[in-house]
């Protein structure tokens, strides 16, 4: 099994006015490829913190001691982060960290928003309210793949009558994304593939209707303007220097806007959305709550990235709206090889989407196994205690866990969980237990 | 009963105007009835947006009611003889009694007197106590200002609440900012029973709360309503906390009550297609069944659906449910574009008329026909359709009357849909012309 991303004894602290906040203590994770992983625990106890130093987005004040993040190929995403970062440092130097945040924002440039992108809780704070949603999601493929939408319109116009109606016949034939795209790779069409397939896997429209839209999708009419800009912008890595003169840029990047608006309408459809077309026109207020969160996955899907972290996807949504986001999760992951980090405070909602589900506490996961084993056989006696505190509808006694969340500016020695612990020993108070495989794939530090 | 609300309607104005210079009304609460026995929990669920806080002040008096009566503390007998007398049209008779007991008729010293005995608790403790008062001036306060006790009583009664609730007695002294949210929703539950009310709304009470914490409160909810016998309506949208807690359930949507009866029946075995999909989406079941994915979303309330409000997402929903000629038309013209584009012309034109008909233009009958044949199940909204005919228009499709579902009895509980209605002549489907 490949691993999309290594995060090993992940230390991050925080310098406020009131002492330092060790927010994350030792994090172990590996994520496999194309898996939905869970992390659950109480308000508190580190889980977004841990979302936000994967992708780089610590605020200033926070410093990571330890640890690394390792990405697909063998690149660690937060080396600039630790930089000159001890546990001991009691102090943070402003001048020094803003120019560390600053270099982790360049450096990121190029994984943050394509290849890791994260969705928040609250859809209508990380939508801009006065930008239309198709232009919110042409805009991110603008940034980071303007090569991809180029490909697609010259594709469009490249195609003749034949290529179409020839790949028709191999979608009829039942023909995987492999060989349409090596179809496509072999008359040099890149680019038509992903616009067929999106069309022909829509459930809204009927088998002939999807043909009469694939069979038109060849012998576009490009304007010599837009013929030169694409083109330009399909060969070279940056922009050439005649399309930064104001004027052009602008009337540059309007092309590759209208394509990118296509693109949306594209992915809407993919993600369910009624009436994308009239969807992509509108602005974030005019949109429901279940709406605007799927226009966030959809601008987090819109680059194909590796690994997508949804940080409380549907805390703010109601039970039946949130069961379509839930279905509609589900869905993508079989649809995309994309690997998810899906945090929630609501184990119940983790049980339905993830394969493997991890518990934290106090800055560390004290659990990782596989849904069905960490609900029916929890061993870690957090894990335990968080289970029996679940109201469910069959209805049977539940418990709290007694005590309170630990103060994290002076994590109790030992295991974290000690004062609460109803086994707690001796030994508990002074050995950090270490993580332990109790069976395949069951990890616990206890 | 110790509460009982009878067709509440609150409806909040809206700036604007709409047809006619009607001012836009947001149809918060729309005929509501609940009751509320002694010592009874009874739930409200319902999604955001549903109107269960605004029933949870209206019940209280915290708000005044567009129309409708609050009772407290009616005896049965009163309640019946009201209701006898409303269904009989003597309005003068039942005019009497909302003078003795609607909550609304009351001033001075006997709105005191209710206040003293009845109490909510807010979603969020974090800004439902006073940052500048401690815990002891926060729990007190509702003890002095209704007269219950003098104060040097107070503090001592204040103690005993701290015990209570399970909280050390020296935090009489501590600040909101110094507790925890569970210790601050302790503190606004022992504020909430500081007047040892006979009736105690919960609004949301356990929401703001981890979930080790939200089990820790409830138990002490339970207890408390078992010590002193306090009749409780606990409002949530978390449907596992309402079958944890309460005895009696209401569902809400759009402003109305759906279904309502005892807990087994309402959320062990649902029946109104809306609460249905509502259970079975719920996350975290020990059964996993099958998964009813509603399409769209929760009603505009300032111009709610005609008829059933859940009528267009429901996936039973069927001819009488409330279709428009404007949905049924809008649904047929996104099939003959998208789905059975090929089927159709091109110049295909699907519109409305001023008889409330549908009107297909260069169109022929069969088609549609084998449409409607392909789609019935589907697409709901073609159930609505009664019969077609042809005329110089185009083909004219004629659709069902439709009409609002009251709540009707089945078995222990109360339905507010056709499919429960009873079996008589006056609730079977009508077609349009017959009508008028």
């Amino acid at each position: 099994m490949d691993y999309t991303l290594k995060v090993s004894d992940l230390k991050v602290q925080f310098y406020t006015r009131r002492g330092i906040y060790k927010a994350l203590n030792g994090v172990d994770l590996s994520l496999m490829q194309g898996e939905i992983f869970g992390v659950a625990g109480e308000s508190g106890c580190g889980k977004t913190t841990m979302g936000l130093t994967i992708i780089g987005l610590l605020p200033v004040n926070a410093a990571v001691t330890e640890g690394k993040v390792i990405f697909l190929d063998e690149r660690d995403l937060i080396a600039p982060l630790r930089k000159g970062n001890t546990e001991e440092t009691d102090k943070f130097n402003l001048r020094q960290r803003e120019a560390v945040t600053k270099q982790v924002n360049k450096e990121l440039a190029d994984v943050r928003g394509s290849r890791i992108s994260m969705v928040f809780q609250d859809p209508m704070t990380s939508l801009n309210p006065v930008l239309q949603v198709g232009f919110q999601i042409a805009e991110t493929v603008i940034t980071h793949q303007p090569r991809s939408l180029a490909e697609r319109k010259l594709a469009r116009s490249r195609a003749t009558q034949d290529d179409t109606q020839a790949i028709v016949e191999l979608l009829k034939e039942g023909a995987d994304e492999q060989a349409i795209s090596r179809y496509a790779e072999s008359k040099g069409l890149r680019g038509i593939e992903t616009q067929v397939l999106n069309v022909w896997r829509r459930n809204d429209l009927g088998e002939t209707k999807k043909e009469k839209i694939i069979l038109s999708l060849h012998s576009e009419k490009l304007g010599s303007f837009e013929r030169i800009v694409l083109e330009s912008v399909e060969k070279g890595k940056g922009k050439p220097g005649w399309m930064k003169i104001p004027g052009i840029s602008r009337a540059a990047r309007g092309v590759l806007l209208r394509e990118g608006y296509t693109k949306a309408v594209e992915l809407l459809s993919m993600l369910e959305v009624p009436n994308p077309d009239k969807v992509v026109r509108m602005y974030p207020h005019e949109l429901s709550g279940g709406m605007r969160q799927r226009i966030v996955i959809a601008i987090a899907l819109a680059n194909n990235p590796d690994l997508v972290i949804l940080d409380e996807p549907t805390s703010a949504l109601d039970v039946t709206v949130q069961a379509q986001i839930l279905e509609l999760t589900r869905h993508l992951k079989h649809r995309f090889n994309t690997s998810f980090i899906f945090i929630s405070h609501d184990l119940s909602v983790l049980s339905e989407v993830c394969d493997r589900i991890g518990i934290m506490y106090a800055g560390r996961i004290v659990e990782i196994a596989p849904t069905d084993v960490i609900f029916n056989n929890p061993i870690h006696p957090y894990t335990q205690m968080l289970m029996k505190a679940i109201p469910r509808i069959e209805g049977y006694e539940i418990q709290g866990v007694g005590g309170t969340v630990p103060d994290m500016r002076n994590v109790p020695r030992g295991c974290a969980f000690n004062p609460r612990c109803p086994d707690a020993t001796e030994e508990c108070r002074i050995k950090k237990p270490e993580m332990v495989e109790v069976e395949e794939g069951h990890f616990v530090a206890c | 009963m110790l509460i009982a609300t009878r067709q509440l309607v609150k409806h909040f104005p809206l700036k604007g105007t709409g047809a006619f210079g009607n001012p836009l009304m947001l149809k918060a609460v729309d005929g509501v009835n609940i009751q509320v026995r002694e010592g009874e929990i009874v739930g409200v669920v319902g999604e955001s947006g549903s109107g269960k806080t605004t029933l949870g002040r209206l019940v209280l008096g915290l708000l005044k009611p567009t129309s409708g009566q609050v009772f407290f503390d009616i005896p049965d007998d009163v309640l019946q003889e009201y209701d006898d007398y409303v269904a009989n049209n003597d309005l003068k008779k039942a005019a009497d009694i909302e003078k003795e007991y609607s909550i609304f008729n009351k001033r001075g010293n006997s709105q005191k007197e209710i206040r003293k005995k009845t109490n909510i608790v807010f979603q969020d403790p974090y800004s439902s106590l006073d940052p500048r008062l401690n815990v002891l001036d926060i729990i007190t306060e509702p003890i002095t200002s209704t007269g219950y006790l003098r104060s040097n009583e107070a503090v001592k009664r204040c103690f005993e609440l701290l015990d209570e609730v399970g909280l050390p007695r020296d935090f009489a002294y501590r600040y909101p900012h110094e507790l925890s949210g569970g210790q601050k929703q302790r503190v606004a539950l022992a504020r909430g029973i500081a007047t040892l009310p006979k009736f105690l709304v919960l609004d949301e009470p356990t929401s703001a709360l981890d979930v080790s914490v939200q089990a820790q409160v409830l138990a002490l909810l339970r207890r408390i309503r078992t010590s002193h016998n306090i009749g409780m309506i606990l409002i949530t949208h978390n449907i596992a906390v309402i079958s944890y807690m309460a005895d009696q359930v209401n569902v809400m949507y759009a402003g109305k009550i759906v279904e309502t009866g005892p807990k087994k029946d309402v959320i062990l075995s649902p029946i109104y297609p809306y609460n249905v999909a509502l259970i079975s989406a719920v996350p975290g079941k020990m059964v996993k069944g099958t998964k009813i994915i509603l399409k769209g979303d929760t009603p505009n309330l300032v111009e709610p659906p005609p008829g059933c409000s859940f009528h267009p997402r429901c996936p039973v929903s069927f001819n009488m449910c409330g279709w428009t000629a404007a949905e049924v038309a809008s649904d047929l013209k996104y099939l003959i574009e998208n789905k059975y584009a090929d089927m159709f012309k091109a110049e295909t034109v699907v519109s409305t008329n001023a008889n409330g008909n549908v009107v297909i233009k260069n169109a022929n009958m069969s088609q549609i026909l084998s449409l409607l044949n392909l789609e019935k199940e589907k697409t709901r909204s073609l159930a609505a359709i009664d019969r077609s005919s042809e005329s110089e228009e185009g083909i004219e499709l004629w659709l069902w009357l439709h009409r609002t579902p009251e709540m009707y009895q089945y078995s222990d509980r109360l339905v507010s849909c056709f499919l429960y209605a009873p079996r008589d002549g006056k609730s079977s489907p009508q077609p349009v012309n017959s009508a008028d």
